[in-house]
Formats: C-alpha cells, sequence, structure tokens
C-alpha cells in the first residue's frame, strides 16, 4: 500500500500529489446515527483510491475511539473493523482533539485505534494544511 | 490556505459554533445560515462568544435568514445576499460545511 507524506510540515505536498489533499472531520458519536460511519466509508473509499487524506476524530466523534464497545447490544455492526482498516487503506494521518477527550474523561493513550492528540492550536493549523475539509 | 466555516444549525443546544469558534484560523471567516443565524440573538451566549472573538469583518449571516427570523446582526455580523453568498465562497481557498 503507497503511503502519504504528512500534510503536517509538508509545503510541498500539493506539487507531490496530483490529488487535493482532503481532511474529514468527524464529530458524532457511534451509535446514534449514519454520521461516524458515512465519515468513516469516506475515508474509506478514499484511501482505496490512493487520495491523500486525513481523519479528525472531534467532539463527540472521540467516542468511535472509545475501547470495547459492544455495539452489538444495539442490533449494530462494530465500527471497530472499519477504523482499523483506516491504516491498512493507506490512511494513517489519524488525530483526535486533546480537548475533546479531556471533556469526556478519556485518554489518548487508552484508545481503540492510534491518532496523535492534538491541542486548539494544532487544530487550526490542522485544517489550514488541508486542500480540502468535510465535517460530518 | 483560508477557510471560510459554514454554520447551519442553531447554536442552542448544539456544539458546532463553540466547536467550530476553536478550530477558526486567524484568516479564516464565518458564514451563519439557516438557524446558525439565532447565534447572533441578542443578550445570548453564542452572541456573547461571538463578540468575544472580535471577527470583524469576518463574520457574515446570510440576509434573507436573519430577516425571516427577525435577528438584527448590527455590529456585529455583515449580513449578505446569496451573490455574495457565492464570491465568499471563491474568495477563500476552501469552505467547510458543518452539516
Amino acid at each position: 500500500m503507497k503511503r502519504h507524506r504528512s500534510p503536517i510540515g509538508s509545503s510541498a505536498l500539493g506539487a507531490i500529489e496530483m490529488a487535493k489533499s482532503l481532511l474529514i472531520i468527524s464529530r458524532q458519536a457511534p451509535w446514534s446515527g449514519p454520521g461516524a460511519r458515512e465519515a468513516l466509508d469516506i475515508a474509506l473509499a478514499g484511501g482505496a483510491f490512493d487520495l491523500p487524506l486525513g481523519v479528525l476524530f472531534l467532539d463527540d466523534g472521540v467516542f468511535q475511539l472509545q475501547a470495547a464497545q459492544q455495539p452489538g447490544q444495539l442490533q449494530q455492526k462494530n465500527l471497530a473493523a472499519n477504523l482499523q482498516a483506516l491504516p491498512m487503506f493507506g490512511v494513517d494521518e489519524l488525530f483526535v482533539s486533546s480537548v475533546s477527550l479531556a471533556e469526556r474523561g478519556m485518554d489518548a493513550g487508552n484508545l481503540s485505534l492510534a491518532a496523535q492528540p492534538l491541542d486548539e492550536a494544532e487544530l487550526s493549523a490542522l485544517v489550514d494544511r488541508y486542500d480540502q475539509v468535510i465535517t460530518l | 490556505m483560508t477557510t471560510l466555516h459554514v454554520l447551519s444549525h442553531s447554536p442552542f443546544g448544539d456544539n458546532r459554533l463553540a466547536s467550530c469558534l476553536r478550530l477558526l484560523g486567524n484568516a479564516d471567516a464565518v458564514l451563519l445560515t439557516g438557524d446558525a443565524v439565532y447565534a447572533l440573538q441578542p443578550g445570548s451566549e453564542p452572541r456573547r462568544q461571538l463578540s468575544e472573538r472580535r471577527l470583524a469583518t469576518r463574520l457574515f449571516a446570510l440576509e434573507e435568514d436573519l430577516q425571516a427570523r427577525a435577528i438584527d446582526p448590527a455590529g456585529l455580523a455583515l449580513a449578505i445576499d446569496y451573490p455574495a453568498f457565492v464570491e465568499l465562497s471563491i474568495r477563500f481557498d476552501k469552505v467547510n460545511s458543518w452539516l
């Protein structure tokens, strides 16, 4: 699987890649609606086409990364497998808001998927560096 | 790269506006459409947060949505029409709609 250079600190990204870079901001909790799964589907589809993209988990979106969830109790399919597939699809730019984690008493070291915690200033810098942004 | 953040949900009982302000860059702008114009409701907490950020010429609201809801943007946001909405979308490098 082709690996992309990190958009962080890489101002030449646009010149290297033909495709525009895309940041997907996922801010929905996992089981109350289709938002979380749809954001993930966009990321996996983009990754399958080798698009340079990143995913930021923000607000209730960080609940998607909670370990040991049992969505089968709600007759829902687990998102964990899809999340684990992200790096396999070349989507390894995974970020999470440290403020959103802290607000919910969650620890960046105890997530179901390794994502880089970013503080507020780093969040604006992240949005700034991508060509396109989708918030779901 | 500059971003135009477009909000369309009421800020009451929803944190899109708050989160948007958290990751807003120094050259980014905010456009309030639909129920998001309620953020300009005088005396409200969202309006206070918006004035605190001193966005000046970087805060816009759709005129017809303001008029429909009897919201006065005076002194805080610039009321714009749809052609100006289009111009804004072009002026900024990208548009981020908070769906």
